[in-house]
């Protein structure tokens, strides 16, 4: 019994060594490859299998490792672990192998202990759903949502029509709508500091303003974002830079960003449940 | 001579004198005569309001935008925590270590200010501006109140003191998490992405994860507990102003302290 129960963090430890490796070999991470649906295949996979863990509480080391104190302290010590290397030096964390593997980990340890806390002898535990379960929204979402995610610049000028866009790769991508800009405006303080700019911009048959802070909503997965502008000839402005990003999966990272202010309001409310002295 | 940054050395040295005034009866005075104390201290952090609200008039912007101003907000928020800390459980001592980290940062103000002009970057005109930043600050005054009883409980552990740090970090990680969360949603409104592993928001998940991984650990008058808190607050300090030292910061999409060359 001892050594089956030891199995479980040592697989996790063997991996966490393969994917600093594999980090460390500047080896990148296909993300391509998890596009719809393989995405999709594979969160059910992920699920199937974190349902399955839990199912077998009672039987499997693993499961119990995984429902330990220990996986809970292992999940936060990634987190701290990859925020500060992350902090230090910057790397895609989509890309990064020991990232993924931590994520998966946090995620299938937070679904582990929601599943077996939701509700004790008193009824459901409201708060610790609300919590746990709008950060696992929000991180799987982010997280199985990444490979969907696109960001596109486009330059977009007066005297001509555009289709043309480029991924943070370099690669030409072609836009669904077509994008012509039509008025701009930039405002300065007195000191030179730009104070506001505006771009009207005709997207498809519509006609959009955007500024920084005020992207316009294309469609239920697209938005478009004023980048930057001829700065070189801000009065006389020619172009402006407009990134379009796609992300199918932006309403249910928000659904879970939303459980979780709830979450932090009723943990102010309610304060700690630790046991008084 | 018109009323803005120029004349914050004299408030500072009413709000320290009222402050540490108060935190000094404090001390002195029985558990269940405190109002002196209540009454100098609440004064010091009326007349530290009444100087953001008249410097906001005057830049006719929120003042939050340099290290400079936030840390301004930060000792203000933190003499309201120390005093609320006092009013609610009535730990003597809590308003000493209050004013006195208040007055480091008072002191860092005076030295090197970084109040600039009323000049607001486009990308912080936003309505998620004054709420994220204040949430933020609030939180930090929080955390660094319960960081002063971990450093306390190392070395004098006691159950009463652990109560307090354990109300302290839950309000504080809760307001930390909600300046976290509005954050990523106004991150999403002008960059186009909720979270972007930027060195700011990488430190932060750092913090954030350190102070979750303290209110899960068990046990009570844990010193390993204690010993967490305190490098979560240092973890802070590099999410507040540490990570402009880093290169990493160059590229960040948080930084707007720089001056106008």
């Amino acid at each position: 019994m001892r050594e089956e129960r030891n199995i479980a963090p040592l697989l996790l430890g063997a991996l966490l060594i393969a994917s600093l490796l594999l980090d460390w070999s500047a080896l990148v991470f296909p993300i391509d490859i998890f596009r719809f649906p393989v995405n999709i295949l594979s969160m059910a996979l992920w699920l199937a299998v974190t349902i399955e863990l839990y199912r077998k509480r009672e039987k499997w080391a693993a499961s119990r490792f995984m429902l330990s104190g220990s996986a809970t302290t292992l999940s936060f010590v990634a987190m701290v672990g990859l925020g500060i290397v992350f902090g230090i030096q910057l790397t895609p964390a989509t890309t990064s192998y020991t990232a993924i593997i931590a994520t998966l980990f946090l995620m299938t340890h937070l679904l582990l202990v929601t599943l077996r806390g939701w509700r004790n002898v008193r009824g459901i535990r409201w708060r610790f759903v609300v919590n746990h379960l709008g950060l696992l929204i929000a991180i799987g979402a982010a997280f199985w949502g990444a490979p969907d995610r696109e960001e596109l610049r486009a330059v977009v000028e007066y005297d001509k029509v555009t289709t043309e866009a480029y991924d943070s790769n370099g690669a030409m991508r072609v836009l669904d709508k077509e994008m012509q800009l039509e008025d701009f405006e930039v405002e300065y303080y007195d000191n030179g500091t730009p104070e506001r700019y505006e771009a009207r911009v005709r997207i498809g048959e519509e006609q959009a303003t955007i500024r920084v802070n005020k992207p316009y909503n294309i469609s239920f997965s697209e938005s478009a974002y004023l980048v930057s502008y001829d700065t070189q000839s801000p009065d006389e402005c020619r172009y402006c830079i407009v990134e379009v990003v796609r992300e199918p999966w932006r309403y249910a990272i928000v659904s879970g960003i939303v459980l979780m202010l709830v979450g932090a309001v009723m943990m102010f409310l309610g304060g700690t449940t630790r046991k008084k002295s | 001579m018109e009323l803005g940054w120029n004349i914050f050395p004299y408030i500072a040295l009413v709000v320290v004198a009222l402050s540490l005034s108060g935190a000094l009866l404090s001390i002195s005075t029985k558990e269940h005569k405190g109002k002196g104390a209540i009454v100098l201290s609440a004064l010091g952090v009326f007349v530290m309001a009444c100087f953001i609200a008249m410097l906001w008039q005057t830049l006719d912007r929120p003042p939050l935008r340099t290290m400079g101003e936030t840390r301004l907000w930060y000792s203000f928020f933190l003499l309201l925590a120390g005093l609320f800390t006092y009013i609610r459980w009535r730990y003597r001592w809590i308003m000493s270590f209050s004013t006195m980290l208040a007055t480091v940062f008072i002191i860092i103000n005076i030295a090197r200010p970084e109040i600039h002009d009323e000049t607001l970057m486009p990308a912080l005109q936003s309505g998620w501006f004054v709420p994220h930043v204040a949430v933020y600050m609030f939180s930090y005054a929080l955390l660094g109140c319960a960081t002063l009883l971990a450093v306390w409980s190392i070395f004098r552990p006691d159950s009463r003191t652990d109560d307090a740090i354990d109300r302290l970090l839950y309000g504080g990680i809760a307001f930390f998490t909600i300046g976290m969360l509005t954050g990523s949603l106004w991150a999403k409104e002008a960059w186009g992405a909720y979270w972007s592993w930027d060195a700011k928001e990488a430190w932060a998940a750092a913090t954030w994860g350190l102070y979750l991984l303290a209110i899960h650990l068990p046990g009570r008058l844990n010193r390993v507990r204690y010993g967490v808190i305190i490098v979560a607050f240092l973890a802070l300090q590099m999410c507040w102003w540490g990570v402009n030292y880093l290169p990493s910061a160059q590229t960040s999409e948080h930084t707007y302290t720089q001056s106008r060359e």
